[in-house]
């Protein structure tokens, strides 16, 4: 864990790839017990998603799953056999979060969904996290990060500089998927709170796509032009933009006056700035068009680092296109102590993203590696559900655990 | 839509301004909190002022899309009257949420550790750009400059093209839903300890947090992530493909053998389809250039929503790739009542979305609130003001 806020609160996580494991991933940051069913065969699918560690690919080599699971406990176990059922329901009965992203049919099938869950434990806190809701013509559609994130809004609403010849696309990795799992953690501890007080449980419906809607401030320009024809109708027209730079891309976003008078000021009080065209943000607005080539002359001459700071330090609202290299070498991340090093037993000690929170009545803790596949099973299965190990051989054998 | 009344009776006085803030103020109504905002006319939040508002404090619709159910009242802390009503109101709370940059509560007199003398276990919560923190706390944090430092942009465009500059804003929505996230875990913490604290965040960490694969590559394999527009790893077709009308697209995504030929069958099984070419998923990836014109060929006789219904139908996942517009227009989008209509009595009815999540604790629809609506509550019924005292404290530019 990273901070000993949750202490005592147990999760269970019958998760895939992303939403459900990020979720749970936050409430293991803050030092709950998570345990992790994974398949028997072959775990999570994210096991088997780029990038590995080498390029070398296996089951504990993934960055996708090692981040995902940071600080949790992972037991094998298949649901769909009856006595995985029975033993998931044990689990469940002492636990005060389930956490599942599964199609609801499924959930259904296997009696998990909650109607049959709070029978078991009417005190716990479900969350479950699909594409589209647990409700809705579309509940049982296939979904993925790419269809949620057209569905939810964000491709045919995403880049300023539209070409319409050109398809929506959407932004990177599973960024909308770890959103969703962020959304449903806020949901579950704000629940979690409530049954700490009054005693209750509750079912949390999670939709992936209302999660990535709320990226769309376009739904407010959109109420007041009323009608989009094309991607170009709802268009923020700020001089706001990307530029190439001498060694990467700078984002100029300067709003108010004195902010991009700093940055004039930053490239030398060039002569055409003063140009009557350019005086003030409207004017320049209308003739971004004429004023790019401009700043790109003095911009393509200078680095990343050098415009970013320059004009930061200035008071001129200038961004950088950071990579993950830029990232690692940050001044500022260094000092806040963003990322985190984890030593794993096969993949040896990397750094990680750590969490952006900072509480300060709790000491900060160092975070334990993603569990092997089927870690723990020993430890859960003997230690808190009196099976023996000559039990664990047979349930392996019968393809239970 | 107070959708899930979880933080029933906790009160929160929100010193929260733009978008993060706001947006944190929504939620944590629609949780059931009791937030109250705190506005000036020394500074009014420039979301009161964009342009669609026509001059009209009470009209702007992405300010009363994000401030949904909570109460606004005015307070100069500019005023050493005004702060020690903060600090009275502060008395009576359980937590200050705040997104100004790092050295605007400082600069009222209003850090932590002020608070703290006020009530001992007040929490506190800040949410600025790149963290309270650091040699850079103080660099200016728009959306843009922060997600571009968190990662977001750098690998965000068309495979093989210059960065694309992104029209969403996740800084916000992302750094102001881990706001509510550290809002509910100190008041559980509360709960179980009696102990307050400050808790910060960095709104360029929280968008790193997002983007572990960025990271976890170049750690892995010294490469930087490329940009990769709708593509996937190892999935093809996986794109987004064009259809009969104006700018009118779906997106399409194949994960196996068994969904590319269910998508063979739907489009009535052409020759190309057979082509050794596209046999398995990796000859598919490595040829996608070619597969996706073919599919483009497909698509574009039909609407986005023809596509997306025969394709699930067979069981492919897709998607049309919806505005705005047909969002709000769309049978499932109106049947899980994701947009909402805010009921916004006379003036500035708003289209906005409720918080990404239904439970059974579900009450009323809020109202955005005017500017400094909530005065006479908040003054008079919380604090117990006077008539006396609080006109003569409008006439003071306190409650201002």
């Amino acid at each position: 864990m990273f901070y000993k806020v949750l202490e005592d609160v147990k999760v269970i996580e019958y998760g895939n790839m992303v939403s459900a494991p990020f979720c749970a991933k936050i409430l293991a940051d803050m030092g709950a017990e998570v345990i992790k069913i994974e398949k028997p065969c072959c775990g999570d699918e994210s096991r088997g998603l780029e990038p590995f560690m080498n390029d070398s690919p296996g089951v504990e080599r993934s960055g996708l799953f090692q981040y995902l699971n940071l600080n949790k406990k992972g037991i094998t176990l298949n649901p769909e056999n009856a006595t995985g059922r029975k033993i998931l329901n044990q689990l469940l009965k002492n636990a005060d979060i389930f956490v599942e992203n599964n199609p609801p049919k499924q959930m259904k099938a296997l009696k998990l969904n909650y109607q049959r869950v709070k029978q078991i434990n009417p005190h716990i806190v479900m969350t479950s996290i699909t594409p589209f809701g647990q409700t809705g013509p579309y509940k049982d559609y296939k979904s993925c990060e790419l269809i949620n994130a057209h569905m939810g809004g964000v491709g045919y609403d995403s880049v300023r500089e539209v070409d319409i010849s050109h398809e929506p696309i959407k932004a990177p990795a599973h960024i909308f998927g770890f959103q969703a799992g962020l959304s449903a953690a806020t949901a579950t501890v704000g629940a979690l709170f409530q049954q700490s007080v009054t005693g209750d449980g509750t079912y949390l419906d999670v939709s992936e796509q209302e999660s990535i809607i709320q990226n769309m401030h376009s739904v407010f320009r959109y109420y007041y032009n009323k009608q989009i024809v094309n991607r170009t109708d709802v268009l923020d027209r700020a001089p706001a933009h990307i530029l190439p730079c001498k060694d990467g891309y700078i984002h100029h976003a300067n709003m108010e006056e004195a902010e991009w008078w700093h940055f004039v000021d930053l490239m030398g009080n060039p002569e055409w700035a003063k140009n009557e065209l350019f005086k003030d943000y409207t004017s320049r607005s209308q003739f971004w068009d004429a004023l790019k080539p401009l700043i790109l002359d003095w911009t393509k001459e200078h680095t990343m680092d050098e415009i970013y700071r320059g004009s930061q330090a200035r008071g001129s609202a200038i961004g950088a296109l950071y990579t993950a290299k830029d990232m690692l070498a940050d001044r500022q991340m260094a000092e806040r102590g963003f990322f985190a090093e984890v030593e794993h037993p096969e993949i040896g000690k990397l750094k990680y993203p750590g969490v952006p929170y900072r509480f300060s009545g709790i000491p900060r803790e160092q975070p334990a590696s993603a569990p092997l596949l089927g870690q723990n099973n020993e430890e859960i299965y003997c230690g808190r559900l009196a099976y023996t190990k000559q039990d664990l051989v047979k349930l392996g054998e019968a393809g239970v655990i | 839509m107070m959708n899930s009344a979880f933080l029933k009776g906790v009160r929160v006085v929100a010193m929260t301004q733009v978008w993060a803030g706001g947006w944190m103020g929504g939620i944590l109504s629609d949780m059931g909190a009791e937030v109250i905002k705190i506005e000036s006319n020394k500074k009014i939040d420039i979301l009161r002022r964009t342009i669609e508002t026509e001059g009209d404090l009470n009209r702007g619709p992405n300010f009363n899309g994000y401030n949904r159910g909570t109460k606004s009242c005015n307070l100069n802390l500019k005023k050493p009257e005004g702060v020690e009503l903060f600090k009275k109101l502060v008395k009576i709370s359980d937590v200050v949420v705040e997104n100004l940059a790092p050295k605007g509560m400082p600069g009222f007199g209003l850090d932590y550790n002020v608070l703290k003398e006020v009530k001992p276990d007040i929490i506190m919560v800040s949410v600025p750009g790149f963290g309270s923190t650091g040699p850079d706390k103080n660099y200016i944090s728009y959306a843009a400059t922060v997600q571009s430092i968190g990662g977001l942009e750098a690998s965000f465009g068309y495979p093989g093209g210059e960065p694309s500059t992104p029209s969403i804003f996740m800084a916000d929505p992302v750094g102001g839903m881990y706001g509510v996230l550290a809002v509910c875990s100190a008041v559980y913490y509360h709960h179980k300890t009696g102990k307050g604290q400050h808790v910060e965040l960095a709104q360029s960490e929280a968008i790193m947090s997002l983007l572990p694969e960025v990271v976890m590559e170049y750690e892995m394999t010294g490469r930087i992530r490329p940009r990769m527009g709708n593509r996937d790893e190892i999935m093809a077709p996986h794109g987004c493909y064009p259809c009969n009308g104006k700018d009118k697209w779906v997106a399409i995504a194949v994960a196996n053998d068994e969904e590319w030929q269910a998508l063979c069958r739907v489009m009535g099984n052409p020759e190309w389809c057979k082509d050794e070419k596209f046999v398995d998923q990796f000859s598919r990836w490595q040829n996608q250039d070619e597969l996706n014109k073919l599919i483009a060929g497909w698509t574009k006789d039909f609407t986005h929503y023809e596509v997306m219904h025969k394709l699930q139908k067979a069981g492919v996942a897709a998607g049309a790739s919806l505005s705005t517009e047909e969002m709000n227009h769309d049978p499932h989008v109106k049947d899980r009542g994701a947009l909402i209509e805010l009921n916004s009595r006379k003036v500035g009815n708003t289209l906005t979305w409720r918080s990404p999540w239904k439970s059974a604790l579900t009450a009323s629809n809020p109202a955005s609130p005017y500017f400094g609506e909530y005065n006479d509550y908040v003054f008079r019924t919380l604090l117990g003001l006077s008539d006396g005292e609080i006109a003569k404290l409008i006439g003071e530019e306190v409650i201002y």
